[in-house]
C-alpha cells in the first residue's frame, strides 16, 4: 500500500463528495419538488429557498377523498407494522414456522381488506397491488428458478453447461427493448388463438374468479411476472452459480455418507447455507421488478405497477400533477430504502460475490 | 461391523485416465487398515469409490455378502470423514452429530441420547451448543468423527483426516482416533499420504502407487521386508539409501558387495536367508540400507573393518537422541519411482546417503569418518523388476 498525503485524501474525499452530490441530488430535487405548491414549481426562475412547504401531493396521490384523515392511516399502518414486529419476534422464539407464516399472512391480508374505504375508491391502490403482487411473483419464480439451475450449473462442469451459462450471459448484454416486442407478439397470438378456438371463455367450475370472464395474457399480471422473470433469470443463474460454487463439494457429499439423497442433501444442507445468497439475489430481483417501467406499459395496457402510474401523472402539457409524481416517487421509493438499510449487508456481499466471481 | 472386500476394483475416468488398477484388498472384521500412498496416486479415488462417491468403472465391492456397486451413498452403511471435515456451517455441534440420526427418523429423544454419548467419547460435551466456525481445527475434527461414530455404521473411511492439524495436535489425535477405533471394533478404511501416521496406525498398511497396490503387510513386515524399491524408499524417514551395486564371490568363501568403490562384506547368513541372491552373484542389483544401519566408526569401534564405508559429511541434523548424517558416496542411486521424493532430490544428488547415528558421535561438517555398515540388515531388489530378492 502506498502512503497516503494529505492531498491525496483530499482528492479522493472531494471527488467522493462530488460523486454523492451527484447521486442524491435528483432524489432531493423530486423530494422537494413533492412538498412545494405548484406555483413554486412552476415558477420560471426555481424557488430553492423559503417556499411553503405542504403534503397537499401526497394527499392527491394517495388519499383522493378529502374525508380521509392521512394521520389516520399513518396510525393504522403504524399498528400493522408493530403487529407484524412482535410477530416476527414470536417466529423468531419458536423457529418452526408455518403456523406462524400463516399467522403474518392473515394479519397482512386482514390488513388490506380492512384498509380504509379509499381502497375502492383510489385506483392508487390497485396499483400498489399490482406492484406487490408483481414484485413478490417474480421473485418467487426467478429465485426458485435460478437456485435450481445455479446450483446445477456450478456442479456440472461439462462443455453444455459452460455454452448455457455463456447464452445467459449474451441474453442479459442484449437491451430490455429488444425483448418487449416479441413478447407482445407472442401473448397477441396466444390470447388470439383462446378466444378463436373458445377456450379462453371456458367455465372452470372452481377457478371461477370473480371479475374475469375470459383467459388472455395480454394486460394481465401474469404478463408482466413472465416477462420479467424471462429477462432476469440470466442474472439469478449467475448469481446463485458464483455463491454456489464457494460452497465445497465435500459438504454435499458428506450428507449423502450421512444418509441423505441429493435433494435432501440440497435441501437441508446446502439451501440453509444459501440464505445471505438468497437475501441479496431476492433484493437485486426485486428492485428490478419493482421499479420496471417499459414491459409493464407495453404488456399490461391497463394493469399498470406505480412507475408506470407515475409517469402518466407527468405526461402533458400541464404541470399541475407534477407535485403529485414527485410525491409518489417519494413514497414508493420509501420502502425500497428500508429494505436496503435492513438487508445492506447482504447486499454489499452479493455485489462482491458477483463482482469476483461471475 | 463386517468384512469388507474389494475385487479387482478399476476406475477409468472419462478421459480415459487410468486411476486404479485391478485393487484387490480384503479387510477382516474390526481391522484397521490403512491406505497409503504418494500424493495422485489414487489412493483417495479408491475411497470415494467404496463411499460411493465415484463410480467403479469394474470390479467388485462387498461389505458382508451385500455387493455395493450400484448402491447409492446414502443406502451403502458407510460413514465418511472428510480431510477438509466437511461440517455443517449452520448447525451446531449437536445437529452436526445428530444430523446421520435425523436423516434415519431416529427418535429425538434417542436421539439426542446417542448424541450426548457419541460428544462423551470425544469430550465435545461442552462444544455442544457452539456452532463449527467457533471450534478450534482439533475440535472440528472430533464433530466430524463424532458423525462418523454416531451411527455405528458397518465401515468407517477416514480420507487424510489428521492433514490440516499442526504437527503436535496430530500426534494425539492419532492416538486418540486409533483408540475410539478399537474400541467402537468398526473396521476402518484409512487414506493417508503420511507414513507415519500409517505405520503408527495401521493393524495393516497398503501401499499403493500409481494406482497399482505395491504391498499389503503388518507395519512391522513392510519395514523390514519391504516388497520392492518404492515400498522401501517410502515406508521410512528418513529414506533407505539404494545404490545399484553386485555382488561377488571371494574365495575365502565369503561374498562382496562391490557398492561403487566399496568392498563390503557380506556374511553367509545373508545369503543364506535370502536363497535367491544366489543367481545374481556377479550381476547387477539394487541394494538397500536403512539410515539406522549405517554408524559412526568411531562410536562403535568393534565393527568388522571390512564393512566399512569412509565419506565426508555435508549436512549434520542433530535431533537430541540420534544424530543424522547426510554425505556421499561414489554409487550410483536408484529412483524409487516416489514422486513425491524426487522433487527433493534433484539431478545432481547421485550417490546422496543419509545415515542416523546416535547422539554419541563427534563428527561434524567437513569431517571425514568411517562408517560402518550392518550388512545384516542389507536389503536387495532385481535392477529391472525392482522386486526384493528374497527366496
Amino acid at each position: 500500500m502506498k502512503r497516503t498525503t494529505p492531498l491525496s485524501r483530499f482528492g479522493l474525499h472531494a471527488t467522493l463528495a462530488v460523486l454523492v452530490v451527484w447521486s442524491v441530488l435528483p432524489f432531493l430535487w423530486t423530494f422537494q419538488t413533492s412538498i412545494k405548491f405548484t406555483r413554486d414549481v412552476a415558477a420560471k426562475k426555481p424557488v430553492l429557498w423559503g417556499y411553503e412547504t405542504t403534503a397537499n401531493a401526497y394527499r392527491a396521490f394517495w388519499l383522493d377523498a378529502d374525508d380521509v384523515n392521512m394521520w389516520s392511516v399513518l396510525v393504522y399502518i403504524l399498528v400493522v407494522a408493530v403487529i407484524c414486529a412482535a410477530l416476527g419476534q414470536i417466529g423468531r422464539r419458536v423457529r418452526h414456522g408455518w403456523p406462524w407464516f400463516a399467522a403474518v399472512a392473515l394479519v397482512i391480508f386482514a390488513a388490506l381488506w380492512r384498509f380504509p374505504k379509499i381502497w375502492e375508491a383510489n385506483d392508487e391502490y390497485d396499483f400498489l397491488i399490482n406492484s406487490i403482487v408483481v414484485t413478490v411473483l417474480t421473485m418467487i419464480i426467478s429465485l426458485s428458478i435460478g437456485l435450481l439451475a445455479g446450483y446445477g450449473l456450478a456442479r456440472y462442469t461439462g462443455i453444455s453447461g459452460a455454452v448455457i451459462l455463456i447464452i445467459a450471459l449474451g441474453f442479459r448484454a442484449l437491451p430490455r427493448t429488444a425483448f418487449v416486442l416479441p413478447y407482445f407478439f407472442g401473448a397477441k397470438e396466444i390470447d388470439d388463438w383462446l378466444t378463436r378456438t373458445g377456450v379462453g371463455s371456458w367455465n372452470f367450475p372452481l377457478i371461477d374468479f370473480p371479475g374475469i370472464d375470459t383467459l388472455q395474457i395480454l394486460d394481465t399480471r401474469l404478463a408482466i411476472v413472465l416477462a420479467l422473470v424471462a429477462v432476469n433469470q440470466p442474472f439469478t443463474i449467475w448469481m446463485f452459480r458464483s455463491f454456489f460454487m464457494e460452497v465445497p463439494k465435500e459438504i454435499e457429499e458428506a450428507a449423502m455418507m450421512d444418509g441423505a439423497t441429493r435433494l435432501q442433501a440440497f435441501r437441508k444442507v446446502i439451501i440453509p447455507m444459501m440464505w445471505p445468497a438468497i437475501i441479496a439475489t431476492g433484493l437485486f430481483t426485486m428492485l428490478l421488478a419493482y421499479n420496471e417501467y417499459l414491459f409493464v406499459r407495453v404488456l399490461a395496457p391497463t394493469e399498470w405497477t406505480l412507475p408506470v402510474a407515475i409517469v402518466s401523472l407527468t405526461g402533458g402539457e400541464s404541470s399541475r400533477t407534477i407535485t403529485e409524481a414527485a410525491a409518489a416517487s417519494v413514497s414508493i421509493t420509501l420502502p425500497i430504502v428500508v429494505v436496503i438499510i435492513l438487508f445492506q449487508k447482504h447486499l454489499v456481499k452479493g455485489l462482491g460475490a458477483g463482482a469476483v466471481k461471475g | 461391523m463386517s468384512t469388507v472386500t474389494l475385487d479387482k476394483l478399476t476406475k477409468v475416468y472419462p478421459n480415459g485416465f487410468q486411476a486404479i488398477t485391478d485393487l484387490s484388498l480384503t479387510l477382516s472384521e474390526g481391522e484397521f487398515l490403512v491406505l497409503v500412498g504418494p500424493s495422485g496416486c489414487g489412493k483417495s479415488t479408491a475411497l470415494r469409490m467404496i463411499a460411493g462417491l465415484e463410480d467403479i468403472s469394474s470390479g467388485d465391492l462387498y461389505v458382508g455378502d451385500r455387493r455395493l456397486n450400484e448402491v447409492p451413498p446414502k443406502d451403502r452403511d458407510i460413514a465418511m470423514v472428510f480431510q477438509s471435515y466437511a461440517l455443517y456451517p449452520q448447525m451446531t455441534v449437536a445437529e452436526n452429530i445428530g444430523f446421520p440420526l435425523k436423516l434415519r427418523k431416529v427418535a429425538k429423544k434417542d436421539r439426542l441420547q446417542q448424541v450426548e454419548q457419541a460428544a462423551q467419547v470425544l469430550e465435545l460435551t461442552e462444544q455442544l451448543e457452539s456452532k463449527p466456525s467457533m471450534l478450534s481445527g482439533g475440535q472440528r475434527q472430533r464433530v466430524a468423527m463424532g458423525r462418523a461414530i454416531v451411527r455405528k455404521p458397518a465401515l468407517f473411511l477416514m480420507d487424510e483426516p489428521l492433514s490440516n492439524l499442526d504437527a503436535k495436535l496430530r500426534v494425539q489425535m492419532r492416538a486418540d482416533i486409533a483408540a475410539i477405533q478399537s474400541d467402537l471394533g468398526v473396521t476402518t478404511f484409512y487414506v493417508t499420504h503420511d507414513q507415519v501416521e500409517a505405520m503408527t496406525m495401521g493393524e495393516r498398511v497398503a501401499v499403493i502407487k500409481d494406482g497399482i497396490l505395491q504391498q499389503v503387510a503388518p507395519p512391522e513386515e513392510l519395514y523390514d521386508h519391504p516388497g520392492n524399491v518404492f515400498v522401501a524408499a517410502f515406508i521410512g524417514s528418513p529414506s533407505m539409501n539404494l545404490y545399484e551395486a553386485s555382488l561377488s564371490a571371494i574365495d575365502s568363501g565369503g561374498y562382496h558387495l562391490r557398492l561403487g568403490d566399496y568392498q563390503l562384506a557380506v556374511s553367509p547368513s545373508v545369503m543364506n536367508t535370502r536363497p535367491g541372491l544366489a543367481q545374481y552373484v556377479d550381476q547387477p542389483l539394487v541394494v538397500g540400507i536403512r539410515p539406522e544401519d549405517l554408524e559412526d566408526a568411531a562410536v562403535a569401534p568393534d565393527h568388522p573393518s571390512d564393512q566399512r564405508i569412509s565419506a565426508k559429511i555435508e549436512v549434520r541434523e542433530a535431533l537430541g537422541a540420534e544424530t543424522l548424517m547426510h554425505f556421499s558416496i561414489a554409487a550410483p542411486t536408484v529412483d524409487s519411482g516416489d514422486p513425491d521424493a524426487l522433487d527433493e532430490l534433484g539431478e545432481e544428488d547421485t550417490g546422496r546417503c543419509t545415515a542416523r547415528f546416535s547422539a554419541a558421535t563427534r563428527a561434524r561438517v567437513g569431517d571425514h569418518i568411517e562408517i560402518n555398515v550392518n550388512t545384516d540388515h542389507l536389503h536387495f531388489f532385481d535392477p529391472t523388476t525392482h522386486k526384493a530378492i528374497r527366496s
